[in-house]
């Protein structure tokens, strides 16, 4: 089988986990398909990425171009095409990101290649490739089959593939050239925009309280908060929460939210579904209060309490000694 | 922008004479810049009106204080109805009362919660199921209506509906299971619908959801003759008040379960055994005493429990203070700040002296808790359904 | 400014207890309640505002079930001009890229600006048909649309596209261009029982395949490039530690595990 990409995905001057993940899952697959590792880095004047990028892979291939410098879809698109085409991998790893899924189903539609996403598994089986990925919210998983090609693409789930620091692949670094020629007018990056500032960052805290759509409505937010204070931590909440206005899009949970690594990670009336626990799943000790035993929230939690959160939070509130 | 005309002949607008009673008594004229009698007029003298302009018609809990005291016999309250009707027709409304009307379309319940949770209130109490084995209606789009299902199996003398906030909401799950235990001492025959129970509407069509509401009409008088119900009891004055008086082809006989509760205890058929030593005072929930004239037997429940020491209010009965519950309110936020008016009911309860409100509505009683709360009266005053008082009374 | 917006009639699964199928490939569907994909309603309302703004006509269509008439309706009843809907036996099996080479099929000779549809469906979660439509028709595209602005012109717009940590992406991007529509970025209207009943006037055009230029090697199981194996209830693993009692007796188990934690 062909070498294994992993698109190495970076904004703003970091690389963002993701790409490491992907190295970490592409590094078990080159060994079971036997099959060489590349890391592919589209940017410009990304150098230190590569040097970081080569510790994980056989290979880091360059792709250096101005119009890189900040990721375009479409511009993407063109060097991928070009380059996948070329090299022919057997494998093409790329996040169910941002930058993904905004990419990866186009650059398969255009190259004709099969595409499975948002995989939380992928297992290579008697010469198959074959992928795990979840449905309805979480509650049902699916085995996925690709059709004969000579090329899979596949993107990952942030945060579903752990990634463990082992010995320095010491890749080799080497730069391609840049396909690109005309500046797409079609479709042009302007800017990065903040969504929103306000005064408290829930990524500093040591202890954040979230809420989810279990507090039913904006009035019973004083509660949870009062939580919250007499815990001192901050308040935060998950997507339905932001959406529904009852609190301002910085102290949103989530994978378009904040990532929160917090020493305590209360959530209150949060189903837990996986758009929510990527932003949190990384704290230390994680509990959870929830009615519904079968909230995905257990399945991450370290303790859980399967009641009311209207009963438990006052009663909480009160052997804090908060009123 | 609302033409006028059509509006003045269908409420016979042109009836009024601009008294201001309606205004006069309007539990909400000093917190809202709700002004009904200025509404009609607006409509007499204008030939549009922009309604979208006018959000405090939301503020409205149609208590129908207004139409009882119109000396000229119109409905002030329906004016609202009517002109939130042209609103939400047209799609034009808050995503929580959205939201609530979604839900009890998909769901038949405002409360966004799933069909097969409505039973779960009943859990291990063993309380008869009429629906069960059946299966519901199915949505049939091309007719608008459900169409299908299948009738199931138990048989009772009396249908216990239960209604959409006892089903779902914590608290006042507490007051269906006082009535199952309360109806299993008095030997009473009952069963309820389990998950096949929808929603009465009365809220939605005070939402102005006319439609939705006629929706539910004809799916629960289809789900009521398949399960052969003969006689209804509900927990709130809102179901009572919209199956008794509006739901037509309704033939069966309905009661509010303080009317059901006051004749078993007057034919002995309800005795207490306990003590409730509590000083209680009884708020009239405006759907039961202002619409519908039931004031004596609320009163007379609580009057018999043993050790109650009965204390009224001022406003009691048709001058009951709306605890702003009704007509949508639970799905809206007031226009304007200021004291609820369940928070002045209940420093005027605690003024009384009383340990406890009792009331005979789970809108009521959602609001005044709420009250009791936010004037930092917990500890000091609780809330508590009459039911809830009468299971005390008796023994286990 | 016309518009093209791609619905989904999916289950409504929250509260609902889902149960596979005897043959593994799907799930039950008694019992459920169906509805408008959640990011495809914010799509339609997405237009609906395009609409009051530019004009112009928004054409919605669907690969579904007759049921999926109920979504149509609703559309319909929003504001929505015209409504398709495509159902064939030959489309059961369809992925990701049938389903869009399906869509494709339809609009491909529509007059249109721009094409809407919600970044990914509650049910299988893929967010794959959007993209690949775009592709399919040859217009540019942008996924995880959280705010649109017009250029005067109507040939042009500037969007948001919203990214992990609170960041958007501000792009522009040319028309006729397809977005794929993320919640929260509107609120959308309500559709009242007599806006549905009044819509039911307008006509839902229903497509077959026979209807549209495609063959049957192109859709259904036999057009897409990736086979569901099997559906299955995943296996918790990680499992908290639940706590029991009364809500005093687990506040104060917390709060000793808080105090072990070194948290207060």
């Amino acid at each position: 089988m062909g070498e294994i990409f992993v698109l190495a995905e970076h904004r703003q001057g970091e690389l963002r986990d993701v790409t490491f993940e992907m190295l970490g899952k592409g590094q078990e697959l080159a060994v079971a398909m036997d099959a060489p590792l590349a890391a592919v880095l589209l940017g410009h004047n990304v150098d230190d990425f590569a040097t970081e990028l080569a510790r994980h892979a056989n290979q880091v291939v360059v792709v250096e171009d101005e119009r890189l410098e900040h990721f375009n879809s479409a511009v993407y698109q063109q060097v991928l095409a070009q380059l996948i085409t070329e090299r022919e991998p057997g494998l093409v790893l790329i996040g169910q990101s941002a930058q993904g899924m905004d990419l990866a189903p186009s650059l398969a539609t255009q190259l004709g290649l099969p595409l499975v996403t948002d995989c939380v598994g992928l297992e290579f089986e008697d010469g198959q490739l074959l992928a795990v990925r979840e449905m309805y919210g979480g509650k049902v998983s699916a085995r996925v089959a690709f059709k004969q090609a000579n090329t899979y693409l596949v993107t990952a789930r942030q945060a579903a593939f752990p990634f463990e620091e082992g010995e320095p692949l010491g890749g080799e670094v080497i730069t391609v050239g840049s396909p690109l020629t005309e500046e797409i007018a079609y479709r042009r990056f302007i800017e990065y925009v903040e969504a929103a500032v306000g005064d408290v960052d829930i990524t500093q805290a040591d202890v954040v309280v979230a809420v989810g759509r279990g507090i039913k409505e904006v009035d019973n937010l004083p509660l949870v908060e009062k939580l919250a204070k007499a815990m001192g931590g901050v308040l935060a909440g998950s997507r339905p929460v932001v959406d529904a206005g009852w609190l301002p899009p910085d102290r949103q949970v989530g994978q378009s939210g904040k990532t929160v690594k917090p020493k305590l990670y209360l959530a209150v009336g949060v189903s837990g579904a996986s758009q929510h626990v990527v932003g949190m799943k990384a704290s230390s000790t994680i509990v959870a209060i929830n009615k519904d035993p079968d909230a995905p929230i257990f399945k991450v939690a370290h303790y859980g309490i399967v009641d009311d959160l209207f009963k438990v939070v006052p009663a909480l509130t009160a052997q804090l000694g908060g009123s | 922008m609302l033409r006028t005309r059509k509006f003045v002949e269908q409420y016979d607008l042109l009836g009024c004479i601009q008294c201001g009673r309606c205004t006069g008594g309007c539990p909400l004229s000093l917190s809202s810049p709700l002004n009904i009698r200025r509404i009609i007029y607006e409509f007499l003298v204008r030939d549009k009106l922009d309604i979208k302009q006018m959000p405090e018609i939301w503020d409205c809990t149609t208590c129908s204080t207004c139409t009882l005291r119109c000396p000229k016999g119109l409905d002030p309250a329906m004016i609202l109805v009517g002109m939130r009707r042209v609103l939400t027709e047209g799609g034009r409304i808050k995503p929580t009362v959205r939201d609530a009307l979604e839900s009890t379309f998909k769901f038949g319940n405002p409360w966004g919660r799933g069909k097969n949770k409505r039973s779960d209130w009943a859990q291990g109490l063993n309380v008869k199921n009429l629906a069960e084995g059946g299966f519901p209606p199915k949505a049939c789009p091309e007719q608008g209506r459900r169409v299908g299902g299948d009738r199931g199996g138990a048989q009772a003398e009396i249908l216990y509906f239960v209604g959409c906030t006892p089903s779902y909401d914590d608290r006042v799950q507490a007051v269906a299971r006082a009535m199952v235990k309360v109806f299993e001492k008095a030997e009473v025959d009952f069963g309820i619908l389990g998950n096949e129970e929808i929603c009465c509407g009365s809220e939605m069509r005070r939402l102005g959801e006319e439609g939705l509401f006629e929706f539910l009409v004809e799916d629960s008088l289809e789900i009521f003759k398949q399960h052969g119900v003969k006689r209804m009891v509900t927990t709130s004055p809102h179901c009572y008040n919209t199956f008794k008086n509006e739901y037509e082809g309704l033939d069966f006989e309905v009661q509010h379960y303080t009317q059901f509760l006051a004749d078993l205890i007057e034919r002995g058929k309800l005795v207490f055994s306990e003590e409730v030593n509590k000083v209680v005072t009884y708020h009239d929930p405006c759907y039961l005493g202002k619409q519908n004239q039931i004031y004596d037997e609320p009163r007379a429940i609580l009057q018999s429990i043993p050790g109650l020491k009965f204390v009224e209010f001022d406003r009691s009965r048709e001058r009951s203070l709306c605890c702003e519950g009704g007509g949508g309110r639970m799905w809206v936020e007031a226009s304007s700040g200021g004291e609820r008016l369940a928070e002045t009911r209940v420093k005027d309860a605690l003024a009384l002296g009383a340990e406890v409100i009792a009331t005979a509505c789970p809108f009521c009683m959602l609001t005044l808790e709420d009250a009791v709360k936010t004037t930092g009266a917990e500890g000091s005053i609780e809330v508590l359904d009459i039911v809830e008082l009468v299971a005390q009374a008796i023994s286990t | 400014m016309d518009i093209v917006v791609c619905v989904k009639h999916v289950p409504d699964t929250t509260e609902a207890e889902i149960a596979i199928r005897d043959d593994g490939r799907g799930i039950k569907k008694e019992g459920l309640v169906f509805d408008i994909n959640e990011a495809d309603n914010y799509a339609i309302e997405e237009a609906l505002l395009l609409k009051e703004e530019f004009d112009g006509a928004i054409t919605v269509l669907t690969v579904g079930p007759p049921e999926a008439d109920e979504t149509l309706r609703m559309c319909l009843a929003k504001g929505a001009d015209q409504a398709v809907r495509l159902t064939d036996e030959r489309f059961e099996g369809s992925d990701g890229y049938a389903t869009a080479r399906i869509l494709a099929e339809a609009i491909k000779d529509m007059d249109y600006d721009l094409v809407l549809t919600g970044v990914q469906a509650d049910d299988d979660g893929s967010a794959q048909v959007g993209v690949t439509l775009a592709e399919v028709l040859g217009i540019p595209h942008a996924a995880l649309v959280v705010s649109t602005e017009t250029e005067e012109d109507e040939d042009r717009m500037t969007v948001h596209r919203e990214l992990e940590g609170g960041l958007h992406e501000v792009l522009e991007i040319e028309l006729p261009a397809l977005l794929t529509i993320q919640t929260g970025i509107n609120e959308p209207r309500y559709a009242s029982i007599f806006g549905i009943r009044k819509a039911m006037k307008k006509q839902i055009e229903v497509l077959n395949l026979d209807d549209l230029e495609l063959a049957e090697e192109a859709v259904g199981e036999a057009g897409s490039r990736t086979s569901l194996v099997k559906l299955f209830i995943p296996v918790v693993t990680a499992q908290a530690t639940i706590l029991e009692g009364s809500p005093e007796e687990v506040s104060g188990e917390l709060v000793t595990i808080f105090k072990n934690e070194g948290v207060i």
